[in-house]
């Protein structure tokens, strides 16, 4: 068993050394196309990293008409009815007002805002915290409806373009990578197939002496999964020094409050993918030129 | 022991190779099949094989009715067929003991049996001061000795040779066939040569059957004169 099992990775290294240039140009491809992917994963999940804390923090805050105030318990039994609702806080105008002097830079601000105190503009506010940021805008819809209610602010028009370009980004991105994997896919089984064709004396003469199918069939599979990891090689080491290198050169913020992804064992976890994905699309290519060409016919 | 009972074969080109053919070949027995380009003998042998199967009729080979072989069951069921053509097939960059090692490795054999048995079959084919060389340095004769030893490393009982001395001129013909006699007496393997070169058989008669456009002509015993 171990010994057949050494003979197929013998066999399967022959192969790569015996089209060492078409295993190298297939190799490259699925190298560009991991360096892509790692690309995209790098970026991609440190945004959606960051739109898991925009999402966490997003909360709707609903302002009660003028009057209502007394019936505040009321207004959140009918708010925390809503689907999507993780919970409800109430704050009166005069909770309002500190929240407001609280917020200003200044001790001047702070002093000149307190003589309003009497005058408070605030209403009373029920600040509603979501379960997801998915809904969001339902939310808002059924809390608009509410008639106590006399208007609804949250993040804002930002936020929902914010959520849509990631979305885009993550579709696109997902679109290319397929696209890129399909393209190495048919590179690696190019290149099988060609080794297939060079080595027809070899297949014929296994067959006849009776050597099972898959034993014809593993040096090629395995020649496909050594051009799939080489071809992973340098993008592991791509990804794992540039992750680094922008995380140290950017002090691990992406930017205002949001941070980088820490790189251990973040970035292992990448290159693991990385190097999991070539052998994946290197057995794919393989697989897909060997059951095509060394099909048992009769 | 091969029974072959109203075999016809029609390849899905709608071609008729082989019509209802009967034939009996016993186990240590030494058979010529002959017949013209066409005359559907490859067919025959792509049966015995088990490359093709049967359209009807039931090819028994070994015991094994070769029309119900499963897939799974064929890569087992060619232990037991060698098989040589006039082309040798030889691998250009293996030595000759690599060339013959290769047919016991590809089974999965040990090491040191491949080493025997390899030794033992260079013996036998008398190619043993030639372990070493590559099939191009090696005269046509001489590699087809090679093929034969490959086709026999993994003691079949049935060895088919197609047209085995087809690029050979006379004298090296005849010493292949003498080799195939010793491997049929040494050996005991059953030996099927498909050619339709008559002059070999007229210098080793054996039985010899004729197919022509798929029907068998005749079937004639040793010394039968053609």
């Amino acid at each position: 068993m171990f010994r057949r099992f050494a003979r197929h990775i013998k066999e399967g290294f022959f192969g790569v050394f015996r089209h060492l240039g078409m295993a190298l140009s297939s190799a490259s491809a699925v190298m560009i196309t991991l360096i892509l992917i790692g690309l995209f994963l790098l970026v991609t999940l440190n945004l959606y990293d960051m739109t898991r804390t925009i999402e966490s923090s997003i909360s709707i805050s609903a302002l009660i008409r003028e009057g209502e105030e007394v019936n505040h318990e009321r207004i959140e039994e009918q708010i925390l009815a809503i689907d999507g609702v993780a919970s409800v806080d109430y704050r009166s105008p005069e909770e309002e007002f500190d929240y407001y002097i609280e917020t200003q830079g200044s001790d001047e601000l702070r002093e000149f805002y307190n003589i309003y105190r009497d005058d408070n503009p605030f209403r009373g506010n029920i600040l509603v915290e979501l379960e997801s940021g998915d809904d969001l805008e339902y939310v808002r819809d059924r809390i608009e409806d509410i008639a106590t209610i006399d208007e609804v602010a949250d993040g804002g028009a930002n936020t929902y373009t914010l959520l849509e370009v990631l979305d885009s980004v993550r579709l696109f991105g997902g679109i290319l990578v397929a696209a890129l994997c399909l393209l190495a896919i048919y590179l690696v089984y190019n290149t099988i197939k060609i080794t297939i064709a060079s080595r027809a004396d070899e297949i014929w003469i296994m067959r006849n002496v009776g050597a099972k199918n898959g034993y014809v069939r593993a040096p090629f599979l395995v020649e496909g999964v050594i051009i799939g990891f080489m071809g992973s090689i340098i993008p592991m080491i791509v990804a794992i020094i540039a992750y680094y290198y922008v995380y140290d050169h950017m002090d691990g913020v992406l930017f205002a409050a949001f941070y980088l992804i820490e790189p251990m064992p973040f970035i292992f976890y990448i290159a693991g993918i990385l190097g999991l994905t070539g052998i994946v699309v290197g057995f794919l290519g393989s697989y897909i030129s060997v059951c095509k060409y060394l099909r048992l016919k009769r | 022991m091969i029974s072959i009972k109203d075999v016809s074969k029609t390849y899905k080109n709608g071609t008729h190779a082989l019509y209802n053919i009967n034939l009996e070949i016993k186990d240590r027995e030494f058979v010529y099949i002959v017949g013209s380009t066409g005359s559907g003998k490859s067919t025959l042998i792509k049966i015995l094989n088990g490359e093709e199967v049967p359209t009807s009729g039931e090819a028994l080979v070994n015991g094994v009715n070769v029309g119900k072989l499963r897939f799974s069951k064929v890569p087992l069921y060619r232990r037991g067929i060698g098989v040589v053509f006039q082309d040798y097939r030889l691998l250009p960059k293996r030595t000759v003991f690599e060339n013959v090692a290769y047919a016991l490795e590809v089974v999965d054999a040990k090491k040191k049996d491949i080493r025997v048995r390899v030794r033992e079959v260079l013996r036998l084919v008398d190619l043993e001061d030639k372990a070493t060389s590559f099939p191009d340095e090696l005269s046509g004769g001489q590699q087809q000795r090679v093929a034969i030893a490959r086709a026999i490393a993994n003691r079949p009982k049935i060895l088919i040779a197609d047209e085995p001395t087809g690029n050979l001129d006379p004298k090296k013909s005849d010493e292949i066939i003498q080799l195939l006699e010793k491997i049929n007496q040494e050996e005991e393997t059953t030996i099927l040569i498909v050619t339709h070169d008559t002059q070999i058989v007229r210098h080793h008669p054996k039985r010899m059957v004729m197919i022509e456009s798929g029907h068998i002509v005749a079937d004639l015993n040793k010394g039968a004169k053609i």
